[in-house]
């Protein structure tokens, strides 16, 4: 039995060297399966930024597809890219658990896979050779110590109360940023109340009339925590609209209309989550994967803090 | 004597079955939360409805003629993008009139199709919703259409203004829906419409133009989706690619809400309107009575499917089928 493992192993590992190899003295075919390009900003830029990565290196060729947000659509190209037997394919997966089985298939045939930017399911990190993207947790727990921060400069840290206007529900990302958020908030700033959380489904629009419904019923809202800058943008049009001033906005992934709001000084800060960053982490990890070069499973690239103070460090986000 | 009077009154109720559905959710969400009739609550609803409103006013006549129009929600993105790039580009006052246009056309091409090509409304106005998203993204690139100086262009008027300390997009929905009552109501345009819906084949037998009524029921569809439009990227500045997504299911469900048969030849605009503020309030209510979101999906529908039975019960005298 033992003997039977290492002899599979050292098999295995042989393969991965001999593809190793030769992709390094011809080229390395690198797929990819995005989720749906052209419904935002970020995953227009990300596609953008990845196929300008794949062409300035000499060493790869990218094969480059987009699910259009359909899952079935989405495993129909992970069998192509399997039956075209490319070195690496990156997935970023329609759904996290639907797209499993095709994961695992490409692991059976040989291929390494890459998750980007948003996890699959715990079940299925077995077939998964990395997954590159941002800490969505840690983006929360930071949003979290931005609000309390700015809180303890204005002196109200010991009364202040919050609303938190999340991403659509069943989304990994908007689950993680509100936990991150959650969890990190009470550690920091054990004084400040959340007083209620409601979806904004990663739509401005939603996110203005549920902030207008927040406005109504709160005579008295301090912060606001929006799961992204959109969002983050439409609640304080709503707050605006309605004539109320003072209250501090933070959001996630830094948009231009968030940057821009912060620059009229009316929005408090964000993360920046940059998709070049995210498109380039990715394919770096394909490579280094290829190359034999150890990674981590969890390959998480940088999304540090920005607010008025520091925002004059980073260039305006491109979407 | 009391008989009559208690006939006149069940007889009024059959009529206006849905008016009745309106005011008892109306007093049960303000005997859950006091800010709910509270007037900036009030006049931030009706406002805030006006977008979805406005389309609605304009699918009932395509409704009441006897055709769906599935392409709304896609086409309002298509106009709300549009008119925001053209915005910064050639300037508002020129970047309005353009949009209606185009705009115009899209609802013209959908009316040729199901008035004079004959097609399937369903099908047409189904492909049509796809085929617009994506003439959006390519047109826009995928990316988020912004004004560039957002306080410094008197575009902001449509959706966030106010005259008289009424909110613009009020008296425009408002506006509309007087106008278009008119029309539908009182013209030979409005009874064309009704006849061609209630039965096509009798109202060309009778000499009406059936493909011109059809024809001009999309064009009258796709100019409130233009005011939508206009009103959706002057009230946020800026927008995503699917702004309009899923509001075409929301305008049938306003329209069936306000007892319009999918089947065509009935319906007004002022029932509409009323399906419309049901919608609204509706989803108002359950966030400031903060139910857990998960539930207000389920709740909003079974309130709706509520008020359709107790219109339709109304309508018959009685709660169940009378064959059952």
């Amino acid at each position: 039995m033992k003997f039977r493992t290492i002899l599979a192993a050292t098999t295995a590992i042989a393969v991965v060297s001999i593809a190793g190899s030769a992709s390094a003295a011809e080229k390395m075919t690198i797929g990819i399966t995005q989720n749906n390009v052209g419904v935002d900003s970020y995953q227009t830029t990300y596609e953008k930024a990845f196929i300008e990565a794949a062409e300035a290196n000499p060493d790869v060729e990218a094969v480059v597809l987009d699910a259009g947000g359909d899952v079935a659509r989405q495993i129909a190209q992970m069998e192509d890219l399997i039956q075209q037997k490319v070195d690496a394919i990156i997935i970023w997966p329609t759904n996290g658990k639907a797209v499993i089985p095709a994961v695992r298939k490409a692991q059976q045939a040989g291929i390494p896979v890459i998750v980007t930017n948003s996890n699959i399911a715990e079940e299925g990190h077995g077939f998964v050779k990395s997954f590159s993207g941002p800490d969505n947790i840690t983006q929360g727990s930071r949003a979290a110590e931005i609000m309390c921060d700015k809180f303890k400069e204005m002196g109200i840290d010991k009364e202040a109360r919050v609303v938190q206007i999340s991403g659509q529900p069943g989304y990994t990302t908007a689950i993680e940023r509100a936990k991150g958020f959650e969890d990190r908030l009470p550690e920091v700033c054990p004084d400040v109340t959340l007083v209620e959380t409601q979806p904004g489904d990663w739509n401005r629009e939603k996110s203005q009339k549920v902030m207008e419904a927040f406005l109504v019923k709160y005579d008295d809202i301090d912060g606001v925590y929006a799961g992204d800058d959109n969002m983050g943008v439409g609640a304080l049009n709503a707050a605006k609209a309605a004539g109320r001033e003072g209250i501090i906005f933070v959001g996630a992934t830094n948009f231009a209309v968030g940057y821009e709001a912060m620059e009229r000084g009316e929005y408090w800060g964000s993360i920046y989550q940059s998709p070049v960053d995210d498109a380039k982490a990715a394919l770096k990890t394909a490579i280094d994967v290829l190359n034999g070069t150890e990674v981590p499973f969890l390959n998480y690239f940088d999304t540090p803090k920005i607010t008025q103070d520091n925002m004059a460090d980073f260039t305006k986000p491109v979407f | 004597m009391a008989d009559e009077r208690l006939n006149a009154i069940s007889r009024l109720l059959a009529r206006q079955g849905i008016l009745v559905a309106f005011v008892i959710f109306m007093i049960g969400f303000a005997l859950l939360n006091d800010r709910f009739l509270a007037v900036d609550n009030v006049l931030g609803v009706v406002r805030s409805s006006a977008i979805l409103g406005v389309m609605a006013l304009g699918v009932t006549f395509v409704v009441i003629s006897g055709n769906l129009d599935l392409s709304v929600g896609s086409m309002m993105s298509f106009s709300t993008i549009v008119v925001l790039d053209l915005h910064d580009k050639i300037g508002p006052g020129l970047a309005i009139p353009v949009m209606f246009a185009m705009t115009l056309a899209l609802g013209g091409l959908i009316g040729l199709l199901v008035g004079y090509f004959r097609l399937n409304s369903l099908i047409v106005t189904l492909g049509m919703l796809s085929a617009i998203h994506g003439l959006t993204l390519t047109y826009s690139g995928g990316k988020n259409m912004d004004i560039a100086d957002k306080a410094g262009t008197w575009f902001s008027f449509f959706g966030q203004g106010s005259v008289l300390g009424v909110p613009v997009p009020i008296i425009l929905l408002l506006g509309l829906a007087c106008l278009l009552s008119v029309l539908l109501a009182k013209t030979p345009f409005g009874r064309k419409v009704y006849a061609v819906g209630g039965n096509g084949v009798a109202a060309t037998f009778s000499g009406i133009r059936r493909p011109r009524v059809v024809l001009m029921t999309y064009l009258i569809s796709s100019f409130c989706v233009a005011v939508a439009g206009l009103l959706q990227a002057s009230r946020s500045m800026g927008s995503q690619n699917t702004v309009g997504q899923g509001l075409e299911l929301e305008v049938l469900a306003a329209i069936i809400l306000g007892g319009a048969s999918l089947l065509g030849g009935s319906g007004t605009v002022f029932k509409t309107l009323v399906g419309v503020l049901i919608l609204g309030f509706i989803q108002n209510g359950l966030l400031l009575v903060g139910l857990e979101f998960y539930v207000q999906y389920v709740v909003t529908w079974l309130i709706i499917i509520l008020a359709v039975w107790l219109d339709i019960a109304a309508k018959r005298g009685r709660l169940l089928s009378p064959i059952a």
